[in-house]
């Protein structure tokens, strides 16, 4: 199978984050990682490489720093790597939207034709959760999202296992090229080795500009307008009087106040 | 587990541990040495126990040039690196109420020439440059035992990745390499613990122990104009009790951001001194208030610094081993620097790796600026013994001695042996609440640190015996770690029968070594956590 794998870097999950000047986005002077659900489409194209064969190539899209999750990809396993260089956004430009990365993905991959194209179901910055099922529209592939098991099924079919709401799953069968976004914790991450950051370095890497194939934040059809940072508002309220009045003040409370039961 | 599990092995030429200015810099001289050969870097291995290169990169900082000059003559230059030049610069003399501008900065603490610098920025600067050179740079990876056939050291044992809390392998456990290389670089930093378990098995150390400081910093960003860029300020006095010695700084940073923090000695003798306590009372003095009104906290660290000097330093070189930088204890404590003789030591271990001659450094040393710089101020700290104004008339008999002062050696003890039973003193220094706006808690500070650890993973601060905790040190000390660990990682809780006991929380450790080096009984041992675990120092 040759698995393409859409990796996003994302300001690590415990920078402490601040808005920019115009508050449309974070400033961006912390550190980044690989996107959580991303790592973990990595660590499942890679376990369906060694079970089945095949080629895994990590593909992602953002300045230069953004090389470091390819780097990453290739000292776990990946075989080689494509990083779509956005350059360095000049300050205050609006970050690509779900359909820009999509279209950008879409047009860098036109010619390579892969099994399977997985990404994680969101990511931990923009949250869109739309990344992954645009790309699939825009390739006229089948796409399935939230993914916990994926495992070939016969020729040019796989079955993957989807996560529904409560604790129920959905099992589908469906045809080959498709796209899917999986999930979190599906499975265990890989520590990448020393040997594997060592043989790393001699992968093949290949970089695109946008403005090589044609993309740009002009695509985006959404525009964030300004983010707020939510306002802490905890206080603590003591309820006096007998255990009985007490009782009914905290019903109330829960009642009209935090509207809970 | 460790006996039944094979290591994977790696030959090097030379294994490096640690990323910080020492070890960055040996590794970039030596790949420059070899690249004029023709020869590959390939086989110089660094391991950097931080998730990058960086991470865990944490000084005030104020930098001489001369170490970096001699690597990179041109830094200054460069936007990257973003030096800034010193352009002004006092001291203050610090009452509870006042700040008096001494009306001459000591020439120690003159900084005209000098850079206010990022170590994190630093760090990341040239290790791009060490990786474009070609050397093998290992982040994420701690180096955990040292690997000896006899009295010979033969390599370093990376740490095992996916052991869970109960120190069993879990589904994707990677077990540490063992990297075998006729030359061990130690450049830890500060109390390093691969450089503990060599002086220790090695029995060596300096002529005086070594004795070290607890710096708490903070950046912060204030109103625009407020702290020009360039701008070097130094405190004594409060709220440093006048018997430790310790002080304060304030660095423009330039974009708004300044850099302030605190140095507490960790020689103190009242158990209940709590460094990042004390750090938080220094920012409410009048003049400090008035400096951080209307500024917001973006960062917080800690980090110990060797303050020894010259007789606190252990041989530097041994049977295939070198040590570098804070692990060796390469700090003025006068001038209270030490990243230019960091980069300097890792320039000259670096020469005598490539001659093949590991001798040659400590000689080298010897016939450098380094000793040039240090031998006059070989006495400074041991002067402060006595607090604050006996080291100043100390500091003032040495500089007309040449360092030397009333003898040649002031001997000095390690800094918990000074440390009192709590019922030989009185009442404990007054401590301040957080108002969550000028001052934080110690949890408040480490989410600004950007610490993270893997959590399923065996504690990585072995305590001997939590009896001693438990049952001789609430009585003895009243358990000081709770106090002198800025990370909050020490608590005491209550068990069921109402007795109070150790609890740790290992993921909130900035990775300073306080409790190594301050705890009174000597039974804590700091040794990595799973590579990749600690702070994230983002422009610290």
């Amino acid at each position: 199978m040759k698995i393409l794998v859409c990796l996003k870097q994302v300001p690590a999950k415990d920078a402490p984050l601040k808005l920019n000047q115009a508050a449309t986005w974070i400033r961006e002077d912390v550190s980044f990682e690989t996107n959580e659900p991303d790592a973990f489409a990595l660590e499942a194209a890679l376990r369906l490489k060694e079970a089945h064969g095949g080629e895994v190539v990590a593909l992602t899209l953002g300045p230069a720093r953004a090389a470091q999750v390819l780097r990453e990809a290739l000292a776990k396993g990946a075989d080689r790597a494509i990083h779509l260089d956005a350059g360095e956004a000049a300050a205050g430009a609006p970050p690509l939207d779900a359909f820009a990365i999509a279209e950008a993905v879409s047009r860098a991959i036109a010619g390579e034709s892969y099994d399977l194209i997985l990404t994680g179901l969101q990511s931990d910055d923009a949250g869109y959760g739309q990344t992954g099922v645009i790309l699939a529209e825009l390739l006229g592939a089948p796409h399935a999202t939230i993914i916990m098991q994926v495992e070939p099924a016969g020729e040019r079919r796989i079955k993957v296992k989807r996560e529904l709401e409560s604790g129920n799953f959905q099992f589908v069968e469906m045809p080959t090229p498709a796209v899917l976004t999986i999930q979190s914790g599906i499975n265990k991450l890989r520590y990448a080795t020393l040997m594997g950051i060592k043989q790393a370095k001699n992968k093949p890497l290949a970089r695109m500009t946008l403005e090589e194939i044609g993309a740009s934040a002009g695509l985006n059809r959404q525009l964030v307008h300004r983010l707020f940072v939510p306002s802490k508002s905890k206080g603590t309220t003591l309820i006096s009087g007998s255990a009985k009045e007490q009782a009914a003040a905290l019903v109330a409370h829960l009642r009209n106040d935090a509207h809970v039961i | 587990m460790a006996d039944s599990v094979q290591h994977p092995e790696m030959e090097a030429e030379v294994v490096i541990v640690g990323g910080g200015p020492a070890g960055l810099a040996c590794a970039l001289h030596l790949a420059r040495l070899y690249a004029a050969q023709g020869r590959s870097a390939e086989n110089i291995l660094l391991l950097e126990k931080g998730r990058a290169l960086g991470a865990h990169q944490l000084s005030g900082a104020v930098m001489d040039p001369r170490g970096l000059r001699a690597l990179e003559p041109e830094f200054a230059s460069d936007p990257e690196l973003g030096a800034i030049p010193v352009e002004d610069d006092a001291l203050f003399l610090l009452s509870p109420d006042h700040a008096l501008r001494s009306p001459v900065t000591p020439p120690p603490l003159h900084n005209h020439g000098n850079y206010v610098v990022s170590l994190n920025r630093l760090a990341q600067w040239l290790g791009a440059k060490v990786e474009a050179a070609g050397v093998s740079v290992f982040p994420a990876t701690a180096g955990r035992e040292l690997l000896w056939e006899n009295d010979k050291l033969i390599g370093v044992r990376t740490d095992d990745k996916g052991v869970g809390r109960d120190g069993r392998p879990k589904s994707n456990f990677e077990p540490g390499y063992d990297l075998f290389a006729p030359v061990v670089v130690l450049a830890e930093g500060p109390r390093g613990s691969l450089t503990k378990q060599l002086l220790a098995r090695c029995a060596l150390g300096g002529a005086n122990p070594q004795v070290y400081s607890l710096g708490v910093k903070e950046v912060w960003e204030l109103p625009a104009n407020r702290f020009p860029a360039g701008r070097v300020y130094h405190t004594l006095g409060w709220p440093i009790p006048p018997e430790l010695y310790g002080g304060g700084w304030i660095y423009g940073l330039g974009g708004n951001r300044v850099s302030l923090g605190l140095m507490t000695a960790l020689e103190y003798a009242d158990p209940a001194t709590d460094p990042h306590n004390l750090f938080q009372q220094f920012k409410t003095h009048p003049w400090m208030r008035a400096l951080l009104a209307g500024g917001e906290l973006v960062r917080f660290g800690a980090k110990t610094t060797p303050m020894g000097g010259w007789y606190a330093l252990p041989p530097l070189a041994g049977n295939h081993w070198l040590l570098l930088g804070d692990a060796a204890g390469f700090v003025n404590s006068q001038r209270l620097k030490g990243i230019h003789l960091a980069l300097e030591s890792g320039r000259l271990a670096a020469e005598a790796i490539f001659a093949g001659a590991l001798a040659r450094y400590p000689e080298s040393v010897r016939a450098s600026w380094m000793h040039e710089e240090l031998w006059p101020v070989r006495n400074f700290h041991q002067g402060f013994e006595h607090g604050l104004f006996a080291g100043l008339a100390n500091a003032a008999l040495q500089m007309a001695t040449g360092g030397r002062g009333l003898h040649e050696r002031y001997p000095s003890v390690p800094g918990h042996e000074r440390m009192r039973t709590i019922t030989t003193l009185g009442d404990p220094p007054p401590r301040l609440t957080p108002d969550g706006a000028l001052t934080f808690d110690k949890v408040t500070d480490v989410y600004h640190s950007g610490t993270r650890h893997e959590e399923d993973q065996p504690s990585h601060l072995l305590i001997a015996d939590t009896d001693i905790c438990n049952r001789r040190c609430t009585f003895e000390y009243g358990n000081p770690c709770q106090n002198f660990c800025p990370a909050h990682v020490y608590e005491m809780v209550f068990d069921e029968h109402g007795a109070k006991q150790l609890h740790l929380n290992p993921s909130n450790c900035v990775h300073c070594k306080t409790c190594d080096i301050a705890d009174p009984y000597q039974i804590i041992t700091w040794v990595p956590p799973e590579g990749g675990g600690g702070p994230s120092y983002d422009g610290m």
